[in-house]
């Protein structure tokens, strides 16, 4: 069964040198274990873009769907067993990057 | 029988309505056919083809696979001893960490103990949808997320318990402080159905220390519902109770369960404390002989583990019993920036500076009580004893 985990960012900056140490180091423990599907960290909200082609033309919007404090900063795609396995990782993600994480099930299990 | 059906189908709707499908065809049937030689194989056998029926029926993506594990997985009925395994297992996954405090309040209430949302929203005092919307939900979440349904793994097991005890907790307290001519009776309920409810954790677990130890903080508080509302639905405190009116029967095995404890020679937790401060209590026959020394003693215990203001201020409380009421009140004050929401927090001031005969300042602090006090009985307990002051 696959999650989506969402790093939550309320801050401006970037991982700091030990972070993204500690980032690599659980990606590995990831791929190792089978648990890896895909992940990425996000440029900052305001290099975003959003599309709106719901009507007649297709309309850029700049910056990002959500003007909030808290935005989207990276996430991980990972499959796990169950919720429990879920979170436990999202425990270990949310230390190794030191910022809250969300997790989220795809649909269709 | 819903527990079991649940591990078999991972869906609690299909098996609450199988359920109930089985024992209404039960109903229908028995008293015409005669009851069957093993009635509970009969009911979990019908249960499952109904099951079965109804994946086929909705024709379910992953029925098939379902279906599969089925054929496969054909055990016989679950002898008596396992049945205790499936409740756990529910238990657990009632009072997961991934679903909010009263989302796992109300659905233990529902799937464990059987209330009905009606029922269960009344006792919460929220409307019958909302009970309804949060349970629906909660169940949604469970499958969605797949939320597992077992017993967690030894290393997860003592925080998980710990989750458990507090949903009880939570439970039996909201059935404990609805008091009052007016409350509903439901209410009344809900510390039987706690108490129910941690007696099949402990037969599940007898080994527990907390468990026994909320069990016996239980008993021991259950003891003395009767005496603690007067005829004209005013609560009465502890040392003004009618002690001849506590069930000794309950206070009787209370004390066992302490004293069962305190023979384990283990480090004591929370619930086990609160146990043994009660079971003090209650060993006094009059208010007069109760042994203060051991309360506090218990106190400093347990403000160990829950530095909690809270837990601060009714050592304080005990401490005045013993040093009077200047020092303890000494000791409240300076609880002054965390509590001062709390009722009870302004109640004990109260009570203090009037033993001290500031009646002034008593009649200040009652008035606050009063004012942030949650139920009836209590706040004409309050109102009387500021009247008193004169």
């Amino acid at each position: 069964m696959q999650y989506f985990f969402s790093v939550i960012d309320d801050t401006a900056g970037l991982a700091t040198p030990d972070e993204m140490a500690a980032i690599d180091a659980f990606n590995d423990r990831l791929v190792a274990e089978g648990h890896w599907v895909f992940a990425g960290g996000l440029e900052s909200p305001s290099t975003a873009t959003v599309v709106d082609n719901r009507g007649g033309e297709a309309l850029f919007t700049d910056g990002p769907f959500l003007e909030s404090k808290e935005h989207l900063a990276g996430f991980w795609v990972l499959q796990a067993a169950d919720l429990d396995e879920a979170l436990k990782l999202a425990a270990e993600g949310s230390k190794a990057c030191n910022r809250k994480v969300e997790v989220r099930p795809f649909h269709g299990g | 029988m819903v527990a079991s059906l649940t591990r078999r189908f991972g869906d609690l709707d299909i098996a609450e309505e199988a359920a109930a499908e089985a024992f209404a065809t039960a109903v229908e049937r028995w008293p015409a056919d005669g009851v069957p030689p093993n009635p509970g194989a009969w009911l979990t056998t019908t249960a499952n083809r109904k099951a079965i029926d109804r994946i086929r029926r909705e024709n379910k993506r992953d029925g098939k696979q379902m279906e599969a594990r089925l054929l496969y997985d054909d055990d016989p009925p679950e002898p008596l001893g396992a049945i205790g395994d499936e409740r756990l297992r529910l238990i657990f996954t009632c009072c997961h960490p991934a679903l909010a405090m009263q989302t796992r309040v109300a659905l233990t209430l529902r799937m464990v103990g059987g209330l009905t949302v009606p029922e269960i929203a009344r006792a919460f005092l929220v409307p019958e949808s909302t009970m309804e919307k949060r349970i629906t939900r909660a169940k949604g979440k469970i499958k969605a997320a797949r939320i597992p349904y077992r017993v967690p793994s030894a290393e997860d097991l003592p925080a998980r318990i710990s989750g458990v005890l507090t949903v009880l907790f939570l439970v039996f307290n909201e059935g404990y402080l609805a008091t009052g001519p007016g409350t509903d009776p439901v209410r009344h309920d809900l510390t039987a159905e706690a108490i129910r409810l941690t007696r099949l954790i402990r037969a599940l677990m007898p080994r527990d220390g907390e468990v026994a130890g909320l069990l016996a903080l239980m008993l021991l508080t259950e003891a003395r519902r009767t005496a603690r509302v007067s005829a004209g639905g005013e609560l009465v405190a502890l040392g003004e109770q009618d002690r001849g009116a506590w069930d000794g029967a309950l206070i009787a095995e209370g004390h066992r369960l302490v004293r069962e404890r305190l023979a384990a020679r283990v480090a004591p937790g929370r619930y086990q404390i609160l146990a043994a401060i009660a079971a003090v209590h209650t060993s006094a026959r009059d208010a007069r002989d109760t042994d203060w020394l051991q309360v506090v003693a218990l106190y400093d215990l347990l403000v160990q583990l829950d530095p909690s203001p809270i837990v601060a201020l009714n050592r304080a409380i005990a401490v005045g019993e013993l040093d009077g009421p200047e020092v303890a009140l000494a000791a409240v004050d300076r609880l002054e920036d965390t509590l001062a929401g709390y009722h009870a927090y302004h109640a004990a001031r109260a009570d203090l500076l009037r033993r001290l005969g500031r009646s002034q300042k008593s009649r200040a602090a009652y008035d606050k009580a009063i004012e942030l006090a949650g139920n009836t009985a209590e706040t004409a307990y309050l109102t009387r004893r500021r009247d008193q002051l004169g």
